[in-house]
């Protein structure tokens, strides 16, 4: 296949680029002991991008022979044509980078392959077992686990030739609990760019079962906080919610274009000074990250981006096109979901740098506030960095102690806001984003994270 | 794209091979789709795109033990067929995994427009354009910050070893605008906006970019709102969002086996206001999810899910009507790429009497919620999050718009007291829904 494309490519005339993708995903599901789902999925086809006039038009393909990819071609450059037209700005000219060339693998001393069906089946049906028997008050339990492999080739006319594989498995599992009629639940879910035994190196799947019926358990007859904007202590979890959700999406460049608050926010304090946030390609501070991508769907070889330095926001996430746009590098952020989406600016790894307090240090300082964990129903946030994010374990602190848990809590605010009454980073760090997906006209897997955060946060309650 | 009987002849093969490698019971369930698409970016026209993929799922039974596998690898289906297989054999039995014999049922009627066929990129860019110019007259302040207009042409075929066999042809154009308002340093919030047809003809973007600029700039310079509890009305898009997640969560037959729904006890008694009547329905003209059968073949039909705030019928699909003895009511759901699961199709909430004015004119301190970004989850009932464009409302009148309210309560509870019911129904997506009142509401301007 890479021979054929390049070939393909290196005839063809005009700007081009080709992208192969062959997908395998696995999924097993089981819930109060019902196995719910047993799946096995496998999609291939070709993606191509034309740029003809100045616009970009994509068609895509399940057809690999020769002749069905040249007419793919033809349809891409014809949508291009089509729209030229009436396109108000063209592109001038595509950002130069550095083109990933090479093959680059998982780096797993475990792959997935090499255990069984069987023995993943066993450990889902085992933990969902664990959960149901964690509790007298547990009503419902559900355990999963999610594999995606994927094999993509990136051939462009402008260089990059780059043959790279994926593994991201996942393990999910949540506990219903229900007392006098009333439900709460309790869920941890984790996933890893990497193998097997990477998925749980941070946390085994029965220490995730067990906090999950702990917290569906302890919520039945916790109360509801009050709404009040209050002192909080986020964790890792939570800080790369509100580093992605917030302000992830405010400095994705074509949001930027489309009236982002972040617009003419470049080189001003945006955060605290204690705030250097990043998006990476790489795993930084810890392995494994979600969203580690060596080289982009645009074939741009991905950099470690600081979008704030010091409270002070430096940069915009770009693929070729807004990168031209601004006259700054490419970020290495183009990115597509499958052979049949057309890339976009998404982000990878976006986290806030560690500081210097212990986790102690950040709790004694508290007299009144709440210590909040991990992402509960729901967040969301505008270009406007106007979020609400559902709080999955929210507990009081009071005279530097935390104490009781709280439930349905919510944390909300102007994202910048929160940066900017930032007066503590945590010396710990953590990834907390890497289940599930982002969504942004098509998904993405990503990863978020960082270091313990205490800052001021309107909590969601009841008046 | 393939024509009906080539891809009748692909699922039949398919069902057959899938019996060679050991399944007694087999389902092929097939769609072949054509999408074309132009988006829009940043007041501009983005990539426009061509789509075109048939894909092949299979369900394979062996004495009750059930495996999935999908491709669109369409020269290697004997692989996916002998995958299902496989991992039937690794999973445990369970009686209830059984496939719907056939039932006789009459079409719909509309669904497929032959002048899609020829529906060109060309066309769906025009359309896209017009919802920017449509903006661009309206108010310079305005930027079409996203959308698209998109076109689906979609064949799905169903074959299983009980004797369905069953195709569908359908055409559907879907177009959505994403509106923000920007005036010097204010920045409103992003307003949305969707509809949808079947037919050429029935094609209108420009209400749904006005509607969106209208919400944009109607939430510009929203300033502090003020804290109390008490009523406020939703918009039908904040419906949706706060309520009928969790209705369709509670009613959902898999959720009460899973014991995670409270309604499963509860038919025939009062869940909400006597001011609430539900359905869903499947053969709604125009539906966006209108369809004439289900996942697994069965025929759509109009289901009363909450009758004058009774809660009448749970939905099924074949795996919980038989585990609860239950009647199939048709909620099947999901593509080739997933194994059937259980949804509302076309969920409407029925429309009351008064008017929305007249809903606004009762109240004496309230908000206009017309959109909510949130959680509503669907277990506890508690719901919290920013009521996004929200209108103060006093003394029976639209006062001002606020920013950065919180409004927070109970599904369960608020269902129980909701006190007023519009006469005017608007479509979010696939629900068809009016303005509703709740009352002691806890909102918390921020």
């Amino acid at each position: 296949m890479q021979e054929l494309l390049a070939r393909i490519v290196s005839h063809s005339s005009g700007w081009i680029e080709l992208r192969f993708q062959e997908r395998s995903t696995k999924q097993i599901v089981i819930r109060n002991g019902i196995l719910e789902e047993s799946s096995s999925k496998r999609i291939q086809g070709i993606g191509v991008r034309a740029l003809v006039d100045g616009v970009f038009g994509f068609a895509s393909t399940t057809d690999l022979t020769e002749r069905s990819i040249l007419r793919t071609m033809a349809a891409a450059r014809d949508a291009a044509r089509t729209s030229s037209s009436a396109k108000k700005h063209r592109i001038k000219e595509l950002a130069r980078a550095t083109m990933g060339v090479g093959t680059f693998p998982v780096a797993t001393s475990d792959p997935l392959d090499e255990h069984s069906l069987e023995e993943k089946l066993a450990l889902v049906t085992k933990i969902d077992e664990r959960i149901r028997g964690g509790a007298s008050t547990i009503v419902s339990s559900y355990s999963s686990y999610a594999e995606i492999q994927d094999e993509k080739i990136i051939v462009t006319s402008d260089g990059a030739h780059a043959h790279v594989f994926v593994s991201i498995p996942e393990f999910r599992v949540m506990a219903v609990a229900e007392m006098n009629a009333d439900q709460c639940f309790g869920q941890k879910a984790n996933s890893v760019a990497g193998g097997w035994s990477d998925l749980f190196s941070q946390l085994s799947p029965e220490e995730m079962a067990d906090y999950a019926v702990r917290i569906a358990v302890e919520q039945l007859t916790a109360p509801h906080p009050h709404g009040e904007l209050s002192t909080v202590v986020l964790d890792p979890g939570l800080v790369g919610v509100l580093s992605h959700e917030a302000i992830g999406h405010t400095v994705e460049a074509d949001v930027v274009l489309g009236g982002a608050i972040t617009a003419d926010k470049m080189n001003q304090k945006v955060a605290s000074e204690l705030v250097t946030m990043v998006d990476s390609g790489a795993s930084e501070h810890s392995p494994f990250a979600v969203g580690t991508i060596p080289v982009d769907d645009e074939g741009v070889v991905t950099h470690k981006t600081t979008l704030i330095q010091d409270g002070v926001l430096r940069s915009y996430l770009h693929n070729r096109e807004t990168a031209a746009h601004f006259g700054v590098e490419p970020t290495g952020n183009a990115r597509a979901f499958e052979y049949s989406d057309a890339p976009i600016i998404r982000m990878r790894n976006t986290y806030i740098e560690p500081g210097n307090a212990s986790f102690e240090d950040l709790i004694a300082g508290i007299d009144d506030g709440y210590y909040m964990c991990g992402l509960g129903f729901g967040g969301q946030a505008d270009s406007n960095a106007e979020f609400m994010l559902g709080v999955h374990e929210a507990r009081r602190i009071r005279k530097g102690k935390i104490g009781e848990l709280v439930r349905g809590a919510t944390i909300s605010g102007n994202a910048f806001d929160v940066l900017r009454s930032v007066d503590a980073v945590g010396n710990a760090f953590h990834w907390g984003l890497g289940a599930g997906t982002c969504g942004k006209s098509q998904p993405a897997k990503v990863d978020a994270g960082g270091p313990y955060l205490r800052c001021k946060a309107t909590i969601g309650g009841r008046q | 794209m393939s024509n009906e009987t080539q891809l009748r002849a692909r699922c039949q093969e398919a069902l057959q091979l899938t019996k060679r490698h050991g399944a007694d019971e087999v389902e092929i369930y097939a769609q072949a789709a054509r999408v074309l698409s132009a988006d829009i970016e940043k007041h501009d026209l983005q990539t426009a795109t061509s789509q075109q993929e048939t894909m092949v799922g299979v369900r394979a039974f062996i004495n009750h033990q059930v495996g999935f596998a999908c491709t669109n690898v369409l020269d290697e289906l004997e692989t996916a067929c002998a995958d299902a297989v496989k991992l039937a054999k690794a999973s445990p039995r369970d009686v209830n995994n059984v496939l719907p014999a056939p039932v006789p049922f009459e079409p719909v009627a509309n669904l497929y427009d032959p002048s899609a066929e020829s529906f060109s990129i060309s066309d769906a860019v025009q359309r896209a354009i017009r919802m920017i110019e449509t903006a661009e007259a309206i108010d310079c302040r305005l930027v079409v910050g996203g959308g698209a207009f998109s076109s689906h042409l979609q064949m799905r075929c169903i074959v299983n070893s009980r004797g369905i066999e069953l195709t569908e042809k359908s055409s559907l154009f879907t177009y959505h605008a994403i509106v923000t308002a920007k005036d010097k340093e204010m920045v409103s919030n992003m307003a949305f906006d969707f509809d949808a047809s079947h037919s050429v003809n029935a094609i209108n973007v420009v209400p749904v970019a006005t509607r969106a600029c209208r919400d944009a700039l109607g939430s510009l310079g929203a300033e502090r709102g003020e804290s109390f509890v008490g009523p406020i009305i939703l918009s039908p898009a904040a419906v949706r969002d706060i309520l009928v997640e969790v209705l369709a969560f509670q009613l959902n037959a898999k959720n009460v086996l899973r014991g995670a729904s409270r309604w499963g006890d509860s038919l025939g008694n009062l869940v909400a206001s006597t001011s609430l009547t539900v359905t869903d329905d499947g053969r709604l003209r125009n539906g966006v999810s209108t369809k004439s059968f289900d996942r697994e073949g069965m025929p759509h039909r109009e289901v009363h899910l909450i009758e004058s705030g009774v809660a009448s019928q749970l939905m099924h699909n074949t795996y919980t009507s038989v585990a609860m003895g239950a009647s199939n009511t048709s909620h099947s759901s999901g593509s080739a790429r997933s194994v059937p699961n259980i949804s509302p199709t076309n969920l409407l909430i029925k429309p009351g009497i008064p008017s929305r004015e007249e809903l606004i004119g009762g109240i004496k301190q309230g908000l206009l919620v017309s959109s909510f970004s949130g959680s509503s989850n669907p277990i506890s009932g508690d719901f919290s999050g920013v009521a996004k464009a929200a209108t103060l409302i006093k003394n029976g009148k639209l006062d001002r718009p606020v920013t950065g309210t919180l409004i927070a309560g109970n599904v369960f509870e608020v269902l129980q007291s909701l006190s007023g019911v519009s006469s005017e129904t608007e479509r979010v997506f696939s629900s068809v829904l009016p303005y509703v009142r709740l009352e002691g509401v806890s909102v918390t301007a921020e």
